[in-house]
């Protein structure tokens, strides 16, 4: 099945001079739901493809016979076999093939259930392993392999919808519901998941990292999610740390160990250890971080958090070894 | 009632001695031009209503535009032929693509449909012009000031950006949206009535103006298209209508119908939305295919093969394409049972249509195929609509879709479906039928050329999508990254982009080269049917006699057809009393029962639509109290209308048509136009009232307690009394009908005063149970349904007491008689309907709490 | 019995409301699968192991677009001139609505067992 993927992703990459990416895509799967989707992808690909051809060709034998040849009862017989009767059979067999598809795995209690929660424009995340405390994050969702995960999409304020194209189809995320995934990943990696559904000004900016881990290694992952935030060490850390609290950070972000609790935006106790930074927007750098905390609106338009302008370039700096810190 | 022995059969009665003196044909077209002669002047040459005149101007301001949207999409490809481009801003984005969603949809696709639809009909139908010119007039200046109002607010960096679907709360939530939703909601709404006046127009077109003879069994099949699809925009439009209604309500008033924290559901208007919205992709396509089936047989030289099997598509698509609204909510979290009735019903929907297709080819392989322009366009059409089709048979597969959906996969399937099977045909269309309107033809190298262009550019741009769209583009995104490395795919795109607007541009250089053309024959691909017998020298008068039907291609199979028309040797040669005529059939066997005295040039049309305007835009900018005199203004412009314009009692009971028949000039109940009309309006408006029902039981779906205990109910008195009262002026009302029919005029005013006082008294009843109550609307879903409900069910008993005392009013001017009762058989039409919705709203907000508590 | 049976079915008025019994069937059918499902998923939670109701409305909706397709066949094949039946006689247009009626009963057949087939391979509300 790769195999094939990969040679589709050759012929059309060199045709299009367009490069497949393995990391956020429906035909790149990682895990069990994406992979049997990708199959039936291709063969009603394959389907389209022949009947598509075979009209065209019909077609243009239709117009090339000349007059008279195809008389009236052999054209109603057309008309009722390929027309009617073939298509019932076809149609009825693709239906009969794909309901079974559409149920869901079975989710036993013991699974790990990740409540998600669309914002404008950010993820926010809740592990909720069976028998422990829940574990707060967001922007990143990490998934152990050979696990089934139920995944518990809801809006935050308006309709989003949840996508990893590697690991199953997307799901809507609506204020007052709570919509269900399940989905097994099966293959380690880094990937990546987006908001489909048109969400506001910086819907195209709304993305996320998804990594599958080995069992064990995603058990240690959350351990190390659920410690309070490790104190700043440098000394712009511990400048910036006031700075963090100075400037009123606190009143929007939660740095577990902290003072700082607030709801309203992204959990940020580990965002050190994240690979990007505004929901997929820039990449975890000390740069990256500097540029958002100053104009956030300037990187993401609409964004709720506000731009810090009057901030100076080194206290931004400041806030953002903190935050680099927090891993 | 005329029998069938009573039509003419055979040539013996076709010939009329008179006819045959030039003189007496000479003084008749005289007459008929000189009754059809357009007015003139710098205004006055815009208050025509003559269906060739209006048909033409909807038609060149739809495609002006399907331009200015094209031109949007084309800076939405620019912005997106490179990753992390920074060309336009995610604002003007967003206003981009849902500008061109939305102008697409409703200024051009459905508009343009209507259009054609204006001006072919009643050639295809040997008709002077459609039963009401101005009501087509009418929704011509409302598609033109609506659409120029939505499309106009890009300029102003106001247009809408919420996306053409509109999904609340993003849009219902005054901070995260502006007054593009309003723009859109009210802007559309009133396009959205025009598109449905048409509907009433079109469908009464087809059904009562037929000429003698055509049985439904003979009709062109391009008129059975035109019925289906008017009768679906009848049911599929309405339920967008209260969808905006309520929108409305949340954005102007804050009752929270979509709003989750107090009781509201967003996907309340995601069900209404796309109960209109899939429907709409079919009302878009079928006229499409309506063009195929008059091309396919002209080219093909033959009968159409096939003609019960393509009404069966057309009635099963139908039927089907109403089944379907829920695939575009497969991501919604809905029960899969209920995805699954979706998604079967979706894979369903193909069998009509490649029936349809199946008939074609049958069609082009049993004749002897005449290679042309127009078939070029219709093949080729059909090829990209057949990709567009099995992508479509694809993600109605509802696993399928979950990857598939709002990626550019979906954006690939319904531009390979909307060109295969919108565009692309009406510019075959445009070759096929140009020489019908203008009596010049287009030049074929370059229609040839700009077709291969169009279909190059086509696949070029919307081939890859698909791809980019598995590999993870979602929809409507600004821009993307480097890393997704689908750079190339939508580079592709955007140069297919330019390409297809550049051959768009050839057509348009083809067009505009048409004046300075010599006159084509007539009937320059020697079709069939009866629209070719327009001339190239054309006179405003439709059709020189209406024709009596034998065959479904008269011109090939009638002998001396042509000339017998043109010659008035059929019915109707002639306007001895200076009026616009057309026959009235009946609905079956097209037997001519009267002859309908036809609306003239008039500016109330145009005024009318300017007053209803006014309101919607008015409203838009929170200017209620204008608005308000602008309604007060649309209802006496109406009302004027109405007065001067119909239901007219004729100087003579009846007149002859010719052959020996003579039809009455003046029908009241249902055999009449008129009825139909206010029928078939009455249809959508239950169904737009079915949409605010359904949101009462839908609530009481989603909430385990419903209606909840702690809010106040309108309680079971109230509710009742308004009923009876109702009840009482529909017995008024019906019982008034027939005693004026036994000729006692008097007691029918009474009973229509008693009626009307009963209507009035029924508007404070109505409104006293949430009322006194203390239902807050602005608390709870609740209380804004039921509210609703009790205001859209009071304002039409307001609409009916105007009805009885229209009625009343008629009675005491004379102008209504026991033998001339149009009006109170049409008013017992809107009775009927406002004593149902009485019955369900107050059976619905009085008793169903106490049936459910 | 039989030939009295057919001449009364001949002579049934059609017309067309006629035309859409079939597909107006359908749509009931469809809209009973829908609420079916929808009320019991919203108000029960679940629905039935044997789903009764769901069954009986579907055999019932069958055997009315049956009947209608029967009579439809009946009027379709009224003896009256050569095909392809397109003059504008009167018995053309009698096979003609009739051919109709007939074609969509069969499609309206097709599409409720599409609908139906659903209850057959999903059995709870996830």
């Amino acid at each position: 099945m790769h195999r094939i993927g990969r040679a589709r992703c050759a012929v059309i990459g060199a045709i299009l001079l367009a490069g497949c990416n393995r990391h956020q895509s429906a035909l790149a799967p990682f895990g069990v739901e994406a992979d049997q989707v990708r199959t039936l992808t291709i063969v009603l690909l394959i389907g389209a493809v022949i009947i598509a051809g075979g009209v065209a060709l019909l077609m243009q034998h239709a117009i090339r016979t000349p007059g008279g040849r195809l008389t009236l009862p052999q054209g109603m017989r057309l008309v009722l076999w390929l027309g009617a009767i073939g298509p019932t059979i076809l149609l009825f067999t693709l239906l009969a093939a794909s309901l079974p598809l559409m149920r869901p795995a079975p989710v036993g209690a013991a699974d790990l259930r990740i409540g998600v929660e669309g914002e404008q424009f950010w993820w926010r995340v809740t592990y909720r392993p069976p028998g422990q405390p829940p574990v707060v994050t967001a922007n990143e969702i990490r998934v152990p392999v050979g696990r089934t995960v139920e995944f518990k999409l809801s809006g935050g304020d308006i309709v989003h919808s949840f996508w990893i194209p590697g690991l199953a189809g997307k799901m809507d995320m609506i204020p007052g519901r709570t919509n269900t995934l399940v989905a097994r990943p099966e293959k380690p990696g880094r990937y990546r998941g987006v908001c489909t559904e048109f969400c506001g000004l910086s819907h195209a900016l709304m993305a996320f990292d998804v990594v599958a881990m080995e069992p064990a290694a995603f058990d240690a992952w959350l351990a190390g999610q659920r410690r309070p935030a490790p104190a700043p060490a440098t000394g712009p850390a511990r400048r910036g740390a006031q700075l963090f609290a100075a400037n009123g950070c606190t009143g929007c972000h939660a740095i577990a160990g902290t003072d700082a609790a607030s709801m309203i935006g992204p959990d940020l106790s580990h965002i050190g250890s994240r690979t990007a930074i505004g929901a997929g927007t820039l990449p975890m750098t000390r740069a990256a971080l500097t540029r958002f905390i100053r104009n956030a609106p300037g990187v993401k338009p609409g964004v709720r958090m506000p731009a810090y302008t009057h901030l100076s370039d080194a206290d931004a700096q400041a806030i953002a070894a903190y935050l680099e810190g927090l891993k | 009632m005329i029998p069938p022995a009573a039509l003419p059969a055979g040539p013996a009665a076709e010939d009329r001695t008179d006819q045959n003196d030039p003189a007496v044909r000479a003084a008749q077209e005289d007459r008929l031009r000189a009754v059809w002669q357009p007015p003139s002047g710098l205004f006055l040459r815009w208050t025509d209503v003559n269906n060739n005149r209006v048909g033409v101007w909807y038609t060149l301001t739809a495609f002006g535009f399907v331009l200015f949207a094209g031109v949007l999409a084309l800076i939405m490809r620019t912005q997106l032929a490179v990753p992390e481009n920074d060309l336009v801003s995610a604002n003007s984005f967003n206003q981009l693509f849902t500008l061109h969603g939305s102008m697409m949809m409703f200024l051009f696709a459905v508009p343009m449909f209507e259009a054609v639809s204006i001006i072919l009909l009643p050639q295809l139908l040997g008709a002077r012009d459609l039963p009401f010119p101005r009501l087509s007039a009418f929704g011509y200046w409302s598609f033109l000031i609506g659409g120029v109002f939505v499309s106009g607010s890009i300029f102003f960096d106001a247009a809408p950006d919420g996306g053409w679907f509109m999904y609340p709360p993003l849009t219902t939530r005054t901070d995260l949206s502006g007054l593009g939703a309003d723009i859109w909601m009210l802007g559309l709404s009133f396009i959205e009535v025009s598109s449905v006046a048409a509907a009433v127009e079109l469908i009464v077109g087809v059904l009562k103006c037929r000429p003698p003879g055509m049985r439904l069994n003979l009709m062109p099949l391009y008129a059975w298209y035109i019925l289906v699809v008017a009768v679906m925009i009848l049911f599929a439009f309405p339920p967008l209508i209260a969808g905006d209604l309520l929108f409305e309500m949340e954005r102007l008033l804050g009752w929270p119908f979509f709003d989750a924290a107090k009781g509201g559901d967003p996907l309340l208007w995601q069900h209404l939305f796309w109960i209109f919205g899939h429907p709409e992709v079919y009302i878009v396509f079928l006229p499409s295919i309506a063009l195929f089936a008059m091309l396919i047989p002209t080219f093909a030289q033959r009968h159409l093969l096939g003609y019960p099997w393509i009404v069966l598509a057309a009635v099963g698509t139908a039927f089907l394409s109403f089944g379907l609204w829920v695939h575009h909510m497969f991501a919604t979290g809905l029960p899969k049972i209920s995805l699954a009735f979706f998604s079967a019903a979706s894979e369903a929907v193909a069998i009509p249509t490649g029936v349809q297709v199946f008939a074609f080819i049958a069609t082009l392989w049993a004749g002897k195929v005449k290679w042309s322009t127009p078939l070029l366009y219709a093949v080729g059409s059909l090829a990209i609509f057949t990709i567009g089709g099995l992508t479509g048979v694809m993600v109605a597969v509802a696993p399928f879709d979950w990857q598939a959906h709002d990626t550019y996969f979906i954006v690939a399937h319904l531009h390979y479906v909307l060109i295969g099977g919108t565009l692309l045909p009406l510019f075959g269309g445009l070759y096929y039928y140009w020489p019908l309107i203008t009596g010049k033809r287009l030049s074929d190298r370059l229609g040839r050329t700009a077709f291969w262009i169009l279909f190059t550019g086509a696949n070029l741009a919307f081939f890859p999508m698909h791809f980019s769209g598995l590999d993870g583009m979602p929809r409507r995104v600004f821009t993307y990254p480097a890393e997704l490395g689908i750079g190339g795919l939508n580079l592709a795109s955007t140069i297919g982009a330019y390409l297809f607007a550049s051959g768009v541009a050839l057509i348009c250089l083809d067009l505009a080269r048409s004046p300075w053309r010599q006159k084509a024959p007539r009937n320059p691909w020697n079709a069939g049917t009866l629209e070719w017998l327009a001339h190239p020298e054309d006179e405003n008068w439709g059709i020189r006699s209406v024709p009596l039907i034998e065959s479904r291609y008269p011109i090939w199979d009638q002998p001396g057809f042509v000339e017998k028309v043109d010659q008035g040797r059929f019915f109707l040669p002639d306007a001895e009393e200076g009026r616009r005529e057309t026959i009235i059939t009946s609905v079956i066997d097209a037997r001519p029962i009267a002859v309908a005295r036809l609306g003239t040039p008039s500016v109330v049309p145009m005024i009318t639509a300017v007053a209803l305007g006014s309101v919607f835009i008015l409203t838009t900018y929170h200017l209620y109290t204008v608005a308000l005199v602008g309604a007060v203004a649309t209802l006496a412009c109406v009302l004027y209308w109405l007065w001067t314009g119909t239901a007219e009692i004729p100087e003579k009971r009846e007149k002859p048509i010719g052959h020996g028949l003579t039809v009455p000039l003046y029908l009241s109940g249902p055999s009449a136009p008129g009825w139909w009309a206010m029928f078939i309006t009455m249809l959508a408006d239950a169904t737009a009232f079915s949409g605010l029902v359904f949101g009462y039981y839908f609530f009481w779906t989603v909430h385990p307690e419903f209606p909840p205990a702690a809010l106040p109910d309108p309680g079971v008195q109230w509710p009742m009394i308004a009923l009876g009262l109702t009840a009482v002026s529909w017995a008024l009302t019906i019982g008034a009908r027939e005693v004026h029919a036994r000729g006692q005029v008097a007691a029918t005013r009474l009973m229509l005063a008693l009626g009307i006082a009963a209507t009035l008294a029924s508007i404070p009843a109505g409104l006293a149970g949430p009322w006194l109550a203390g239902m807050d609307p602005a608390q709870h879903s609740y209380p804004a349904i039921v509210w609703t409900l009790a205001i859209w069910t009071v304002a039409h008993a307001g609409v009916g007491a105007i009805c009885q005392s229209y009625t009343l009013a008629r009675s005491l001017a004379g102008r209504m008689t026991p033998e001339y009762d149009a009006e109170i058989r049409n008013i017992s039409v809107f009775l009927h309907f406002l004593l149902f919705t009485a019955l369900v709203t107050y059976a619905t907000i009085g008793l169903f709490p106490e049936a459910s508590a | 019995m039989k030939e009295r049976l057919t001449e009364r079915i001949r002579s049934l008025r059609v017309s067309l409301w006629t035309l859409i019994v079939p597909p107006s069937v359908w749509a009931a059918h469809f809209l009973f699968s829908y609420l079916w499902a929808a009320l019991n998923c919203a108000k029960v939670g679940q629905f039935a192991r044997f789903p009764t109701l769901f069954a009986v409305g579907t055999v019932l909706a069958l055997l009315v677009i049956l009947a209608a397709g029967a009579i439809a066949y009946v009027q379709q094949a009224t003896p009256g001139d050569e095909p392809p039946h397109e003059s504008g006689t009167r018995v053309d247009r009698l096979r003609f609505i009739a051919k109709s009626t007939l074609l969509l009963a069969g499609l309206s057949f097709v599409g409720v067992i599409f609908t139906a087939t659903p209850v057959v391979f999903l059995t709870d509300c996830r």
